[in-house]
């Protein structure tokens, strides 16, 4: 029996390492949790939204698709309608960007009757191929954004834009 | 483009592309009868100048509405705004509204008038439609007196 008794010294090591032990942690773990916190962020804007084309009713020629998401602003929380040009190009599915890259208006496809085949800003006559790129000579300096897309159960998703690719 | 600090500092520096001012029209009735109407209205032509706002976003800066009680004097505080805006040395005003008041005075003032239809029932999508459509129409408005 008296080997199992704890003398005061021992009782007082053992409570002073426990103690210690919890406040050394209670100040680690919130450093830790700063310092790993951009991997446990949540990812945003890499999110798909569905919309409601077909994928078998894409065709060449590009057809505006509009899609709709959230957007929260603080406390205030909005639906956001955004529109593609999406086409087919062989098999695979381009959408562009309707956003004129000189001063953010919106093109149409072939909205100028005298240039077929192109897209066209009405508010400086800015023309883009229909692959997106900038026709010269046109104010737009850039090519038209291009929109990551994915099949979902037939249905056409589409993501976040990413620059165009051509040269 | 719209009025705001960010927006007019592209505008002065871009003068020779951004050359439009957009104002909305809106009536102020208080009146039983023409309350709800003059709001409806309200609601079309501020929803319908954030379509062209939209649309023709590098040529245009859309302005917060002229807003005018029935009994004012509405054509001298229109022709100080034409004044005030001038200033600014935009090649073109345009005024829409759906006030049919203005009807009248029309076109070479550059009054774009639209007769106001009632969003109130409608959800996100069909309201989205309607304004496309109305905007469809405007675009070749605009196109025609921008190649004067």
């Amino acid at each position: 029996m008296s080997n199992n008794k704890v003398s005061r010294r021992q009782f007082l090591s053992y409570t002073l390492t426990g103690v210690g032990g919890f406040m050394a942690a209670g100040m680690l773990m919130p450093m830790v949790r700063f310092a790993v916190d951009p991997v446990l962020q949540k990812k945003e804007g890499g999110d798909f939204v569905l919309t409601e084309k077909k994928i078998a009713d894409i065709t060449e020629k590009p057809e505006r698709v509009d899609f709709t998401f959230e957007q929260v602003d603080a406390w205030y929380k909005s639906d956001i309608t955004n529109a593609a040009w999406v086409y087919k190009e062989g098999d695979e599915i381009i959408a562009l960007s309707p956003v004129c890259k000189h001063l953010g208006c919106t093109v149409s496809w072939e909205g100028d009757p005298a240039h077929k085949n192109q897209f066209f800003c009405p508010c400086h006559s800015g023309r883009y191929e229909k692959n997106g790129k900038n026709v010269p000579k046109t104010p737009p300096l850039g090519p038209l954004d291009q929109y990551e897309v994915r099949d979902n159960d037939g249905f056409l998703e589409i993501g976040k834009a990413i620059p165009n690719t051509l040269a | 483009m719209h009025w705001n600090g960010k927006d007019s500092a592209v505008f002065q520096a871009q003068k020779e592309f951004i050359d439009t001012a957009v104002v909305p029209l809106i009536q102020i009735d208080g009146s039983d009868d023409g309350f709800r109407f003059a709001a409806s209205a309200a609601d079309f032509t501020l929803s319908l100048a954030n379509v062209i706002e939209n649309q023709f976003k590098g040529r245009i800066i859309l302005f917060p509405s002229f807003s005018y009680t029935k009994s004012q004097d509405k054509q001298a505080v229109f022709k100080e705004w034409q004044e005030e805006l001038n200033k600014a040395s935009f090649k073109h005003i345009f005024f829409v509204t759906s006030d049919r008041d203005w009807s009248t005075i029309g076109e070479e003032q550059n009054i774009i008038w639209i007769p106001s239809v009632p969003l109130d029932s409608m959800d996100q999508k069909m309201r989205n439609s309607v304004l496309e459509d109305q905007l469809r129409q405007l675009i070749p408005i605009f196109a025609k007196k921008w190649a004067n």
